[in-house]
């Protein structure tokens, strides 16, 4: 059988898990109700239990003391007994497909922000602050100390008490145990500091707290760190000595490992490895611990790939595999395998939408999964086949939306033309893969190319569509997705010309595609501060490029999210691309063969002048609305999509209510530019009725 | 001068015969020896020619009846023969019978012609062509000498003049006639088949089969063992004298009427088998000889001519060619169609698998992947060498009951090794969703299951079978069940049919078994399962051969798809004639090239009826078409269709949210792949 040790079940403490794949704690951000875990919350494990994932770990940090805030990014609550009848629904829902389920409990210390809801005072074991949260915190006391080792057994019998299978101690990412445990910020010379064993004091009273509460048939497990990645922090050699400590007891049942540290914004990059990391990167040092430890080893970070995960677990690396983004964006992984049907299985891109969501507080989504987290909107992962009327559905465009309506549109059983002037689909998301190390984005429209030649999707690639090619193919329904072209037509003292001789600026896009060659001295203006503008200055700094990039934002890359920026920034840092910010595009002009760019200081007016070779500027996307406009006024709906229908999930009453003519819907950028996952959920919600 | 020569003919050809017939007899006798009670067997022939045989014949009514018409036309004419022109019996009653025989015969003779004009592929051409003709010099010549002693023609027309030159020729006729008829039938001519074909019915080694006056249900078809505890026999066969006499006299029934050839998938997917000749080289083995004469069609890609053998020499060769090439009898997936389509009750398998041992267990010599299975299952219980302790990895999250702690329930479910392959479980996890919606008392024997031995066995590894069919009766032999249900038609044949014979008193193994669409229907027959309506497209179900053939089971799986809403849309050739998958027989294990696929003639078959979905009940039947490369219909067990229609009541679940909800049904969620 393939997948053997994939497919073998393992013992962790008292409970059997199937197999050997694990969703790993994350926070989810879905815990909406004073952090109780709600239908939406259920709904999205029971998923992955459907889907046939072996061990759910839940609640991300979930809190076990007021003290610990979880107001502000949702997370699970396990300071009240409130929190009980929500596990079993929880716990019923997963065991009912035969997952095991179990929550990770922790005390975050400094780790959090204090500036909301009980506008709590954080404890740490030396009152220094962290900086990703820049949170400011209290040197703990003895007493409070007690207090949470006692708030710790309590979450526990909470866990225990709703059905769930086990608690995971987080002593990682920098919570309070490892606080504790940590040289660098545990400074102390009291019983709680110091030493190896007073470091060791706090976590090992609430182990040993936890297990006198809960008992031999209740799994309590511990996530570590395999090595923090600061001079002053911890070593894979004193983790080892930790996990072997600890292990000793008898107490933990299985050791989750993690690779980095988790307090610097640059560390943090490293924990939930985006798309420039290769393969499980730390796999190593979680084979570190296993070596010291009697009980099973867990590791995920960047295992994406079954046949990864087999390989793995077969060279007996670790004992089980987490499979975190993986799961999120696609919980039916597992079932694929069986099914045989590894091809259709959505891999993780690591594109890291769903963590830099959640540092921000938001709910976590998937950039290409829109059904991710809203099963209970009844947003689908597999999408059943249609009853009602076969459709001839034509979509423009091969983006990110017109890919997925397409997609969703052939599901339903209906016959679907999607037309794509390049000569292969992917829109944006193919110019954004020619960035270095973003290559692996490029796995979005992978899945999708493959699942519309399997769905039998009529590709017109390189064929722009006009009025009367929609027209001749008679269709009930035209989606455009049409998306639009950079802006650089919005201050004309730019210069921009679409005869690219002329033009003065040429486009983030323009770089990227390399229809422009990389200029030896280039100035990007970059505005909007997401991916295109660092990605061009990588891109060009990597070609050999001297490269300013100049924003009149906060910083360029401002708005990429928490655990990619770092690696942008190791990236720019080391080809000396120059950063500045507070600086507008005023005006570029040539000057014998040079360009002179004018820059306005946001905050002086001051004016300054660059001589260049190359002005690229990243202004955004402006809609192409043409094809749009000539079609609306033939439409049985004028182009309207019914925004109620649209965001409660309900079919668009164009479609039954007669009328002459065709359906007219637009999605993604040739709206108004936002981003992929905003195209793709919007393509769901709106064809999964067709 | 006629009435004098006619009984010289007769009998000098039924002397002829008479010496024919103890040559014959000869040559079967060179086989092993097999006890058969004689004189019953003998009794026995009218019944099992009338009923079994013509149950067979009748499916082909224009053979039939021309069958009913030659020869119940000869066996009367040739006695009345004998009595009016042998012994001179001047009748004219007697007479007008024969004339009436005759005619019968004649007409006979006419259809058996017109059938052979042209002769369709499957039937032999040779002597066989001459047959018609034979028969109607018989059939006319007895017709124009019995005419004077009716009474019709004046006595002494035959002796002056004319009829005298008329006589002559009459006598010529008569002797061709005669010499078919009485001289050929012992002789080895195509009229062999009566001679042989009644003893064969008399003495067959599967007595079992036919039918008696109690009526029943009359099968045979499991394997018979292999007595492996005599150190000096020889295992399996090895030369045609190695097959028992009355399996020789078997196959000197053969009509080679090519009906096995018609049916045999291996035939038609252009691998180098024909069952029919096959039969015919153990004729030709038999009596010693090339077979150059045959004059069917030859096994695909081998022409005639090149393989001769004799009765003490091998029939495989080690090196080169002798009768009958080892790939010819890897070919076969042991589907038993020839032997459902045999008129001649011929056991196909039997001798195919009797081969098949001597090469495996003697020569230890079984091509591509065979040796490796046969390994795996004598180091692992298992054909795919899986960790023996990892049979139940597939359900550790189903909490399934296990027999060594319940020792009793009322269901023993038999896993089968589908248990290590990912898509049988989907069928496994399916079918226990089923068992627990309908509240059965079940339980499995986990780790301690084996493999059947079904693919050891037809594989002709028939010591590895019985070591894990002992194996297997001595583990069952510990609980106490009330039947053996099973998804897998293979394990469900064995247990049924194959184990009886390795039990003992202490541990006996005849068992109440069933396939699971057979228990499926009975729960829902009691009403123990509700359904949603069936809203998928149209359905096809696939006959597997384990199940139909072997062991009779058409109706229960056509009946549960009803109960679920199907109608199915029959393909061409369902139920007896239902083509293999390719699957049974180890055939993808020796996997022997053709020119095309069984599995994808099958799904062939499928789309023919244009179905979106064929139904199965096999897990081997399943991974064949599966196999075939879309687009295709899909492939569903019958247990996951029962699973995705099921609606399970459940009690108001335990949560303080949802007490107040009375109890509703929803559908069956446990059902993940
Ligand atoms: C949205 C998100 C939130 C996470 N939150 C936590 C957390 O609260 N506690 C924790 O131990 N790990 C957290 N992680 C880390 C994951 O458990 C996991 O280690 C990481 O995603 C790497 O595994 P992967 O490559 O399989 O996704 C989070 C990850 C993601 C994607
Ligand atoms: S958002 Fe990106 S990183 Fe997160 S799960 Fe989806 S594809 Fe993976
Ligand atoms: S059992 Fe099937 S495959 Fe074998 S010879 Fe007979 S018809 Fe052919
Ligand atoms: S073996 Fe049987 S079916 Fe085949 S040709 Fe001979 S008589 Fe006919």
């Amino acid at each position: 059988m393939a997948f053997e040790a994939l497919f073998k079940p393992i013992q962790i403490g008292s409970q059997t898990i199937r197999n050997r794949v694990v969703s790993t704690a994350h926070a989810e951000v879905y815990a909406t109700d004073g952090g109780m875990t709600t239908e939406r919350y259920v709904k999205y494990y029971e998923e992955k239990a459907k889907g046939g994932c072996g061990l759910c770990i839940c609640g991300g940090s979930s809190i076990v003391s007021i003290d610990s805030p979880q107001g502000w990014w949702s997370s699970v609550n396990l300071s009240t007994d409130r929190i009980i009848p929500h596990f079993q629904n929880l716990a019923d829902a997963v065991h009912k497909h035969g997952g095991k389920i179990m929550i990770q409990i922790t005390h975050m210390g400094r780790r959090s922000r204090w500036d909301g809801h009980d506008w709590s005072t954080l404890v740490s074991p030396s009152g220094i602050r962290e900086p990703v949260h820049r949170s400011t915190c209290k040197t703990i006391e003895v007493e409070e100390i007690h207090r949470i080792i006692y708030d710790f057994t309590q979450a526990a019998r909470r866990a225990k008490e709703g059905g769930l299978d086990g608690v995971e101690l987080s002593a990682v990412h920098q919570h309070l145990i490892d606080q504790f445990w940590s040289p660098r910020v545990n400074k102390r010379t009291d019983e709680w500091g110091g030493s190896f064993e007073n470091r060791m004091r706090f976590g090992m009273e609430v182990l040993k707290a936890v297990r006198a509460e809960v008992g031999d048939d209740f799994v309590v497990g511990m996530r570590i760190t395999g090595d923090e990645f600061h001079p002053d922090g911890l070593t894979h050699e004193d983790m080892k000595q930790i996990a072997a400590y600890y292990d000793a007891t008898g107490m933990v049942d299985y050791f989750g490992v993690v690779g980095s540290g988790c307090d610097t914004h640059n560390t943090l990059a490293n924990v939930i490895p985006n798309m420039s990391f290769p393969p499980e990167p730390f796999l190593h040092l979680a084979s570190g611990i296993k070596e010291v430890v009697n009980v099973p080893v867990i590791h995920a970070q960047n295992i994406k790939d079954p046949n990864q995960a087999q390989r793995i677990l077969e060279g007996g690396y670790v004992d089980l595999v987490g499979m975190t983004r993986a799961h999120i964006a696609d919980p039916h992984l597992i079932a694929k395998i069986k099914m045989g049907q590894i091809d259709q299985i959505k891999q993780c891109v690591g594109a890291n939408y769903c963590i830099d969501r959640q540092y921000q507080g938001l709910d976590v989504l998937c950039i290409q999964n829109a059904a991710t987290s809203r099963e209970y909107m009844g947003l689908p992962h597999i999408i059943e086949k249609s009853e009602g009327p076969k459709r001839k559905v034509v979509v423009v465009g091969g983006g990110p939306a017109g890919m997925e309506a397409a997609r969703v549109c052939a599901e339903r059983g209906h016959e679907v033309t999607l037309f794509e002037a390049n000569e292969q689909i992917g829109g944006q998301i193919t110019i954004a893969s020619k960035a270095p190390q973003r290559d692996q984005i490029a796995g979005i429209t992978r899945w999708y190319q493959l699942e519309l030649n399997r769905l039998e999707v009529d590709q017109r690639l390189g064929t722009r569509a006009d009025e009367a090619t929609i027209q001749d193919l008679r269709p009930d329904v035209v989606i455009l997705a049409t998306g639009g072209q950079p802006f650089l037509t919005q201050v004309p003292e730019w210069g921009y010309d679409a005869d690219t001789d002329k033009s003065l600026v040429v486009s983030t896009w323009d770089i990227l595609e390399g229809r422009v060659a990389p200029g030896k001295n280039v100035l990007i203006f970059d505005t909007i501060c997401e991916f295109s503008g660092v990605s061009a200055a990588d891109y060009l700094a990597d070609k050999g490029s001297r490269v300013e990039i100049v924003t009149d934002d906060i910083k360029p890359g401002a708005a990429v999210g928490g655990t990619t920026f770092p690696t942008y920034y190791r990236s720019l840092y080391e080809k000396e691309v120059i950063m500045t910010s507070d600086l507008a595009l005023h005006k570029v002009y040539r000057e014998g063969d040079s360009l002179v760019a004018v820059l306005e200081n946001e905050y002086t007016g001051a004016l300054e002048e660059r001589v260049v070779d190359q002005v690229v500027v990243e202004n955004g996307v402006r809609p192409d609305e043409a094809l749009y406009y000539s079609l609306k006024e033939r439409s049985r709906n004028k182009g309207q999509t019914d925004i109620e229908a649209l965001y409660a999930i309900k079919p668009q009453p164009c479609l039954t209510d007669g009328g002459e003519g065709f359906a007219l819907f637009r999605l993604g950028d040739c709206t108004a530019p936002r981003n992929t996952h905003a195209a793709i959920y919007d393509a769901l919600r709106l064809c999964k009725d067709f | 001068m006629l009435d004098t020569l006619l009984p010289i003919l007769l009998f000098s050809a039924l002397a002829l015969a008479a010496i024919g017939a103890v040559r014959r007899v000869r040559l079967w006798r060179q086989g092993r020896p097999s006890s058969v009670p004689v004189i019953k067997g003998l009794m026995q022939v009218p019944r099992r020619y009338l009923v079994d045989l013509h149950h067979v014949v009748e499916r082909d009514k224009y053979i039939s009846h021309t069958h009913v018409a030659t020869a119940g036309g000869f066996v009367l004419a040739a006695l009345l023969a004998i009595v009016v022109h042998g012994l001179g019996l001047d009748s004219a009653i007697l007479a007008w019978v024969l004339l009436a025989a005759t005619t019968s015969m004649f007409i006979g003779s006419l259809l058996v012609a017109k059938r052979r004009s042209p002769p369709p592929s499957r039937l032999s051409k040779g002597p066989w062509m001459r047959l018609p003709k034979s028969l109607m010099a018989f059939s006319i010549g007895m017709f124009v000498v019995t005419l004077p002693t009716a009474g019709i023609l004046p006595e002494g027309v035959f002796q002056s003049g004319v009829g005298w030159f008329a006589a002559l020729v009459l006598a010529a006729v008569i002797v061709w006639g005669l010499g078919e008829m009485f001289f050929g039938m012992t002789w080895g001519g195509p009229m062999k088949h009566a001679f042989a074909g009644a003893l064969h019915l008399a003495f067959h080694r599967r007595p079992e089969r036919f039918s008696d006056a109690t009526g029943g249900e009359h099968r045979s078809t499991g394997l018979k063992a292999l007595k492996l505890d005599d150190e000096s026999a020889k295992l399996g066969v090895e030369k045609p004298a190695d097959f028992t006499w009355n399996q020789l006299l078997g196959f000197d029934a053969c009509v080679q009427c090519g009906r096995c050839e018609a049916m045999c998938p291996a035939f038609a997917a252009g691998q180098p088998l024909n069952p029919k000749k096959l039969i015919q080289d153990m004729v030709v083995g038999m009596a010693g000889g090339s077979d150059a004469h045959y004059a069917g069609s030859p096994y695909p890609g081998k022409p005639v001519g090149e393989h001769k053998g004799d009765p003490h020499g091998p029939i495989v060769a080690r090196e080169g060619t002798t009768l009958v090439d080892a790939e010819t009898l890897w070919s076969c997936t042991t589907c038993r169609a020839c032997v459902e389509e045999c008129p001649m009750m011929i056991e196909h398998v039997d001798a195919i698998v009797d081969m098949r041992r001597f090469l495996t267990l003697e020569h230890g010599n079984t091509p591509n992947k065979g040796a490796e299975v046969l390994d795996n299952l004598i180091a692992t219980d298992n054909p795919g060498g899986f960790d023996p302790d990892s049979r139940l990895h597939w359900a550790a999250d189903l909490n399934l009951p296990l027999m060594s702690d319940k020792k009793e329930a009322e269901v023993l479910l038999w896993l089968g090794d589908g248990v290590f392959d990912m898509r049988n479980q989907r069928t496994l996890r399916a079918f226990i969703s089923v068992l627990r919606a309908a509240q059965v008392d079940f339980a499995v024997l986990g780790t301690e299951e084996r493999d059947s031995g079904d693919v050891a066995r037809r594989l002709g590894d028939e010591a590895t079978f019985q070591s894990l069919a002992r194996r297997n009766i001595q583990t069952l032999s510990r609980y106490r069940f009330s039947r053996i249900v099973t998804c897998d038609p293979h394990s469900f044949h064995v247990l049924k049919n194959e184990y009886g014979e390795l039990g003992t008193p202490q541990t006996p193994a005849d068992y109440h078994v069933q396939h699971h669409s057979t228990y499926i229907n009975e729960l829902v027959v009691a009403g123990r399962l509700t359904f949603k309506a069936w809203k998928g497209g149209s359905v096809t179900y696939h006959d597997p051969c384990y199940l139909g053939r072997y062991n009779g089971e058409y109706e229960a799986p056509r009946d549960v798809l009803r109960a679920l809403g199907i109608e199915v849309k029959e393909m061409a050739r369902s139920g007896y004639r239902s083509r293999c998958c390719g699957g049974g027989g180890g055939a993808p294990i020796t996997d022997i090239p053709g020119k095309q696929r069984i599995p994808d003639m099958r799904m062939e078959d499928v789309r023919e009826t244009g179905a979106d979905l064929v139904a199965v009940g096999c897990p081997q039947c399943t991974a064949m078409l599966e196999g075939v490369v879309e687009p295709r219909a899909a492939i569903k067990d019958i247990a996951e269709l029962v699973a995705d229609a099921l609606i399970i009541e459940t009690a108001a679940e335990k949560s303080p949210q949802r007490q107040e909800a009375p109890a509703t049904p929803r559908p069956a969620l446990e059902v993940t792949p």
